[in-house]
């Protein structure tokens, strides 16, 4: 007799019917404990090459100077928090789908959460990396810090970079604990598997996830415990996904520069980070689903609802652009008119309207059923998705600098070879660190997936005792905390 | 050290020896190890007690003998009171810098025997405290690492020693036929020792000739003022008491002689303090767009060939108007003006009359000297002689009439061998010859050419003796001011490569003693009117640097009209300009000047005050004529001329050029200057003709197929309508004195916090929201500057002095295309009107303008960048860690970043393509000790000097005084020769700056954000002739409202 799984939203099965406990175990864990498959290792030598680019490259821009970018008067900022404001959006959806979605209690994100989340941590990571590696003397960069020290200075609270950085790495630390807190039951499921393991291999994967897990058992006092912890640490992580890129915002919006002194921003750029960050797990999402056979956890559904966030959130981020130039028009400020007028028909369209066309054009395709249910149609919207977000931050920042209040100084910005390594390598970094994740870690939460097999329903009817095959799959109490 | 001998080694063939040996080598050949244990202690010099008595003897007597030099040549006030010399307090020294056959007066900041800074020496009447862009970066010419270090004979290294032997022997072989093949090359010499030298030289050489030649020259002016007064005169205009300047083709305020007084008076002739102020015109006719053209009032593009008719018809019209002209009136009467011209000439002859005995009428350089013959007519029947124009004789009457003849005559006799000996003192005459005289070759066939220059350059390579050339600061030297003020030249330093001034060479032909001191001496002596008086007369103008009162010679003189009128008959008029006819002229560099120059970074990085270009020169295209040849920016075009080579430049397209007439600037394109000059725009001499110099017609124009890459610092020249540099006519002014201001708003004291009240100065419409927090109030200093930009004539000697003030770097040609480049004050340039072939122009300095609400201040996350309690908009350099944020937020863009290392070894590769590793040694004594060398990743910016405000405080301290009201004056200010800078104490009312900060016309630039500026922008007024005024001209600035303010 089969299980039907649980049903959510439009009465469709979260996972395919007739899901064990133990099928799911096995296809999530199998991952890290088969080797890899040759693809896998194709792809992490094109990535580790990057990360190799992105070293020398960074390499030689500390011995160099920040020169060797085409940062220039008046463009002094350029691709550097251009890729810092993308992959801080990408690095959105994660925190989102985990804390935001398991609040509201949308149990359709158990499949994508815990790959969504490794990627806002790696994508934090990488948008970290450009605070740091972007200013001028990087071995005083520690001056940003409230450290106590001799010249009895403080940074300067008023600034919206010092905001910044709190916010990110207060993010960065509140996803991370996140994340990790959900693996906990898993690593203890990997480290039982590893039990019967022998060798060298076993007694490692013993070791190290037996660390990792913190001495998870399993026991109602720990699930109790977890519970609670996991909704406090998402109710925590909810106003961080609005705060963080509101505070990144701010960058620009307390600024002077026109086309940057917009209050429209914070909410704009959360909108916007959302659907870069979407985008980017449909990206991951599709491949590895496609790569390690998880078609029947990773359903077309869940895909399908991605894809009407990414359409709402794309036609948000439409909404505002168009709002902007109202706003410049209603205004009557001269030099907000020309900023906006200049995105447009300046040197600079061209990037504009690449902009225009990834975001607001192409996500209209997910009216259409067919499309939104099409994986080649998803996965070239995702990419495009996330070319027109990096495109929305370049225009946001370049046009604006480039041509601000005095007609004097206008300039143009052209990168250089450094500025592509550096953005190809944090690509490659970002895909390194994946592979690993996928290669070592569940890359779904297999205790929450259990969790919407009808077997944890005490209520289904079609329930009946299902052995079960390890400590650590112990089911979870999905309503724990009332 | 003691010479103690090895120990003995027995002789190997001793019977007894036993053999001892430590090494296979040793064993087989002793020798080579024997000899190396004497050498325990390898020294260079093989020291013995004797040894080392005698050396340390040896260097105390080179110490002592160096120090010989000083009870001799008194350097005041040094030896005088050398207990006064604190370290860490600068000396200034007056002395002169040459410039084209005149001396320009300057002081020169020494900090402990080393010159930093050239600044105008205010007693002089040529600076009257002001320097231009080339004396600002003397200091960088005298640090030149490329100059020449040593004499070489025929380009290997030799000696002074060799030389003067080598010398000696060849005057003495030439002294048996007088001299009869010597001859002497020099540039135009304003120099009365030079001048009385060559006098000696040639009464004990009576048949060697002298010549001149240099590539700027005065010929025209010179043989002009001949032909009209009977006599070589300089003439000076006081523009100051003009009231309608015409000038034809004469870059007076800035490429002219005496150019720095000529823009004092000038600018004192249109200061506008209040509306009622008179204002003179400016009329200025020209081929391209100058300095002169641009601060012009009703400017019109005439050809230069064109402009000898255009003068005719000027001079025609005014005898129309009854203003007496004797002959000459027949001679012009059927003159046509150039086309187009024809109400242009109507208009300033009517001034010109309506204005006698105020006006001046003034020709360039570049013209004939029958047009300088008849302007001199011109201003003597205009009755200006002695109002606004006076004359001073010529130091040098020997000097030929025409430059390129005498310079072919030279080359004449070089080819029917009657030359053995050719000394060559200074300049660089193979690089600036005309293409005609092919002189390279010409000195290839002299068997001895001595040849006196700073670098080993083009010249140097076909001479026999290159000898290096003393800079003006390391010796001692004099020369007549263009108003014949003489002026003495004293040393600030010994020559840093033991060098020879030209004057220390030339006595070699004379009897007298080559020693520069006492040259100079002897000549002050012969012209001491007490002979028991000497000394004192002496010390006091080597202190000052001027013989006071010698500028008496000047006089007034009045045209021989029938003269002139014979020289015009004389004169046939050149074929009018047309497209099938084009002309080039060729100016000096408004940088380089003739290229002499040519390897100093901050002139190469320093933009033309014109087309903004940097590191190159161009040629200039009017739009029309480059759209009829098909030809856009940065094409390289071939310009040929029958009897010249064909040479090729790239274009640059330039709005006020004539049509037909192509720009080309002179001094670029050296090939062997050093590592910042090689290669470095295009060499266009070759074009010219010993004929005529600087200006030919009858050009062909093709292009070359190729583009080329022409960088400016400032691309964008329109202002989009912003309220930036604003302007207004005399007649809007009046209409209106707060036409800086936006209708409906005022100037107003408000309050800007508890009992505090402010004068708003609105130049756009100021927020009428005050901020939450109360506006600080500063109580003491509260420093401000303010910029008038009708007095800006938009020279760029501000830049060029702050350059040498605050140690700023030069990134070369490549990061300013990036737009790297790291002036703290920049001349911003914008063309005004619908006309794109003939805007008007309106310079803005803008440095920082030290915000009181300053955007950068509170977005730097290190606090690095903050506001002092004068009101000073702070860098802590060693705190900035390089965000850039603060330049992001920067409304002026002001801020300059350290992108990369300028000043090491990666960042040399970055600024200059050139291979040299560091920072060369020479260009670190360039550097000012009171300001800090950033380094990169820091950011960098205008701090009023701060450096000269805490010298001035510590000096008022330790003297218990305040500080005068105009003690400090600003790096840039100091050297304006315009004085449209004014820095000051804004609370002390009687300082120039609180004056002049409420002035009707003063605005805050941008006021619009809040930033509250302590740098005010004075509006520029033009007094255009309402004549040539037939529709009103629509102001490019709009006055609207920024920010929801609505105006009306």
């Amino acid at each position: 007799m089969s299980y039907r799984p649980i049903k959510e939203i439009g009465e469709v099965y979260l996972t395919d019917e007739g899901m064990t406990f133990h099928e799911v175990s096995d296809t999530v864990c199998g991952v890290t404990e088969r080797k890899a498959p040759r693809n896998w290792w194709i792809a992490f030598f094109i990535a580790a090459s990057f990360t190799g680019v992105l070293g020398a490259a960074i390499g030689y821009l500390f011995w160099q100077g920040v020169g060797v970018w085409g940062n220039n008067a008046p463009v002094y900022w350029a691709w550097d928090i251009t890729n810092f404001v993308w992959w801080i959006g990408i690095g959105h959806a994660g925190t989102l789908i985990s804390a935001v979605l398991f609040i509201f209690r949308q149990k359709w994100r158990t499949a994508i959460n815990r790959a969504a989340e490794a990627m806002t941590i790696f994508a934090v990571i990488c948008a970290l990396m450009f605070p740091g590696i972007h200013v001028g003397r990087v071995w005083f960069a520690y001056y940003m810090f409230p450290i106590p020290n001799q010249m009895a200075l403080w940074p300067n609270f008023k600034s919206p970079l010092i905001w910044d950085l709190f916010a990110v790495s207060t993010y960065f630390t509140v996803s991370l604990l996140f994340w990790y807190s959900g693996l906990i039951p898993d690593f203890a499921l990997m480290r039982d598997r590893a039990m019967g393991m022998t060798g060298r291999q076993g007694k490692i994967r013993r070791m190290v996830y037996g660390a990792l897990a913190l001495g998870w058992r399993g026991s109602n006092r720990h699930w109790q415990h977890y519970e609670r912890m996991y909704l406090i640490l998402a109710a925590l992580s909810t106003p961080l996904v609005l705060s963080v890129h509101s505070v990144v915002s701010f960058d620009f919006a307390t600024s002077v520069v026109p086309g940057w002194h917009t209050t429209i921003f914070p909410p704009y750029f959360v909108a916007g980070a959302i659907f870069s960050g979407f985008a980017m797990v449909m990206t991951l999402m599709i491949i590895t689903r496609a790569v390690y056979g998880m078609k029947s956890i990773i359903t077309i559904r869940h895909l399908e609802l991605m894809n009407k966030i990414i359409m709402l959130t794309g036609s948000l981020v439409g909404y505002a652009y168009a709002m902007e130039f109202f706003i410049a028009a209603y205004s009557g400020n001269e030099y907000e008119r020309y900023v906006f007028m200049n995105r447009a028909f300046g040197p600079y369209k061209w990037a504009y309207w690449t902009m225009i066309t990834c975001n607001v054009v192409v996500p209209q395709v997910f009216w259409v059923k067919r499309m939104r249910t099409s994986i080649p149609v998803m996965f070239a919207v995702s990419i495009l998705v996330n070319i027109g977000m990096w495109f929305e931050r370049f225009v946001i920042i370049v046009t604006s600098l480039h041509r601000d209040f005095l007609p004097s100084s206008w300039g143009y910005y052209r990168p250089t070879l450094v500025d592509m390594g550096i953005y190809s390598g944090t690509l490659g970094f970002f895909f390194t660190c994946f592979l690993l994740f996928i290669r070592w870690v569940p890359m779904v939460a297999i205790a929450e997936v259990k969790g919407v097999l009808p077997q944890a329903d005490p209520h289904d009817a079609s329930v009946h005792e299902e052995e079960e095959e390890s400590h650590g799959g112990h089911e979870p109490e999905p309503e724990a905390a009332e | 050290m003691s010479k103690r001998k090895p120990f003995p080694t027995l002789p190997d063939t001793a019977p007894t020896a036993k053999k001892v040996w430590k090494s296979l080598e040793e064993k087989r050949d002793p020798k080579p190890a024997a000899e190396a244990a004497t050498k325990e202690f390898i020294s260079p010099i093989s020291l013995t007690r004797r040894g080392l008595l005698g050396f340390g003897a040896s260097t105390a007597a080179l110490a002592t003998s160096g120090c010989l030099r000083r009870p001799i040549e008194h350097i005041y006030p040094y030896t005088k009171a050398p207990e006064y010399v604190i370290p860490g307090v600068a000396d200034h020294y007056a002395t002169i810098l040459p410039r084209r056959g005149e001396v320009v007066g300057v002081l020169v900041e020494s900090h402990e025997g080393r010159p930093t800074k050239v600044e105008g020496n205010e007693e002089h009447p040529t600076s009257l405290g002001s320097a231009d862009v080339l004396l600002q970066a003397a200091t960088m010419d005298l640090y030149d690492a490329d100059r020449s270090t040593d004499v070489r004979e025929k380009g290997k290294k030799s000696d002074w020693a060799a030389f003067d032997k080598a010398f000696a022997a060849i005057l003495k072989t030439s002294q048996a036929d007088g001299g009869a093949r010597v001859r002497i090359l020099s540039r135009p010499s304003s120099s009365p020792t030079f001048v009385r030298l060559r006098a000696q030289a040639k009464d004990k050489y009576p048949h060697a000739r002298a010549h001149w030649f240099a590539p700027v020259a005065e010929s025209g002016s010179r043989e002009g003022s001949r032909v009209a007064f009977g006599q070589a005169v300089v003439a000076r205009y006081n523009y100051a008491f003009a009231k309608a300047i015409v000038s034809l083709d004469a870059d007076f305020l800035h490429g002219e002689q005496g150019a720095l007084h000529a823009t004092k008076g000038f600018v004192r002739g249109r200061r506008m303090d209040r509306p009622s102020d008179p204002m003179s015109r400016l009329y200025v006719a020209e081929p391209s767009l100058t300095v002169t053209g641009s601060n012009a009032d009703d400017r019109i593009r005439v050809a230069a060939s064109d402009i000898d008719s255009l003068v005719r018809a000027l001079a025609a019209e005014l005898t129309t108007r009854g203003v007496e002209l004797g002959a000459i009136k027949d001679v012009v009467a059927t003159a046509k003006p150039p086309e187009g011209s024809e109400a242009f000439v109507k208009a300033a002859a009517d001034d010109l009359v309506a204005n006698k005995g105020k006006s001046a009428v003034v020709a360039g350089r570049r013209q004939p000297s029958h047009v300088h013959a008849l302007v001199h007519a011109i201003n003597t029947a205009l009755d200006n002689v002695g109002r606004t124009t006076s004359y001073a004789p010529v130091v040098d009457v020997t000097e030929p009439a025409d430059l390129g003849a005498d310079l072919k005559a030279l080359a004449d006799d070089i080819d029917q061998n009657k030359v053995d000996v050719l000394i060559i003192l200074g300049g660089n005459p193979v690089f600036d010859a005309p293409g005609d005289i092919k002189l390279a070759e010409k000195l290839d066939k002299v068997p001895t050419t001595i040849h006196l220059a700073s670098h080993f350059d083009e010249t140097s390579e076909h001479c026999t003796w290159h000898l290096p050339l003393a800079h003006e600061l390391e010796t001692w030297g004099d020369g007549r001011a263009f108003d014949a003020t003489y002026s003495i030249q004293q040393p600030l330093i010994a020559p840093l490569h033991g060098g020879r001034s030209a004057i220390e060479i030339l006595a070699n032909l004379t009897d007298e003693a080559p020693k520069g001191h006492d040259l100079v001496r002897t000549t002050f002596r012969e012209r001491a009117a007490v002979p028991s008086r000497f000394e004192g007369a002496w010390k006091t103008a080597v202190r000052l640097g001027l013989d006071a009162g010698s500028n008496s010679v000047q006089f007034e003189a009045h045209a021989t009209l029938d003269e002139v009128a014979a020289a015009i008959t004389k004169a046939p008029l050149t074929k009018p300009i047309t497209a099938s006819n084009m002309e080039v002229t060729f100016s000096p560099c408004n940088k380089l000047h003739d290229g002499a120059s040519a390897n100093n970074p901050w002139l190469l990085e320093v933009p033309d005050p014109i087309t903004k270009i940097v590191w190159d020169n161009a040629a200039l295209l009017s739009p029309t004529t480059a759209k009829a040849l098909g030809i856009e920016s940065q094409d390289v075009i071939s310009i040929s001329r029958e009897g010249s080579p064909a040479i090729e430049v790239a274009v640059w397209i330039q709005p006020g050029q004539a049509d037909n007439s192509i720009g080309l600037s002179l001094g670029w394109g050296r090939q062997n200057v050093g590592r910042y000059g090689n290669a470095r725009g295009f060499h266009v001499s070759p074009l010219r003709s010993s004929k005529s110099m600087d200006m030919l017609d009858g050009v062909k124009v093709s292009k070359a197929g190729k583009t080329y890459k022409v960088v400016q610092t400032q691309d964008h020249d329109r202002m989009e309508g912003r309220p930036l540099a604003i302007d207004a006519t005399v007649d809007e002014y009046k209409a209106n004195p707060n036409f800086v201001l936006f209708p409906g708003d005022r100037k107003e004291e408000v309050d800007i916090g508890p009992l505090h009240r402010e004068l708003e100065r609105p130049g756009s419409v100021t927020p009428k929201t005050q901020p939450l927090w109360d506006r600080v109030k500063y109580e003491g200093h509260k420093w401000g500057m303010t910029i008038d930009l009708n007095a800006c004539t938009g020279c760029n000697a501000c830049v060029v002095a702050c350059i040498a003030e605050n140690n700023i770097a030069f990134v070369g040609k490549e990061q300013v295309f990036r737009g790297r480049e790291m002036h703290w004050i920049r001349v911003d340039r914008y063309y005004v009107g619908e006309s794109e072939e003939n805007p008007e122009v309106a310079f803005q300095p803008v440095a920082c303008v030290q915000c009181e609400e300053a955007p950068c201040e509170n977005v730097c996350p290190v606090n690095a960048t903050i506001h002092s309690e004068e009101g000073l908009n702070d860098m802590a350099y060693n705190r900035c860690i390089g965000t850039r944020y603060c330049a992001n937020n920067c409304p002026y863009k002001v801020r300059r970043f350290n992108f990369l290392e300028w000043r090491g070894p990666e960042g040399a590769q970055q600024r200059v393509q050139d291979m040299y590793q560091d920072i060369p040694e020479t260009e670190k004594m360039a550097f000012n000790p009171n300001v800090t060398v950033r380094m990169r990743g820091v950011m960098e910016k205008c701090t009023y000097c701060v450096q000269r405000i805490e010298e001035a405080k510590i000096g008022a301290r330790r003297e218990s005084r305040a500080i005068a009201p105009n003690e400090i004056k600003t790096a840039c200010q100091q050297t304006c020769p315009a004085d449209a800078i004014v820095f000051g104490d804004l609370n002390n009312p009687k300082s120039e700056v609180s004056r002049q900060n409420r002035s009707d016309r003063g605005y805050a630039l941008l006021a619009v954000l809040g930033t509250h500026p302590r740098t005010t922008h004075l509006g520029k007024i033009r007094n255009p002739s309402p004549a040539l005024r037939k529709h009103a001209k629509p102001s490019e600035v709009k006055r609207e409202g920024g920010s929801g303010e609505t105006p009306k």
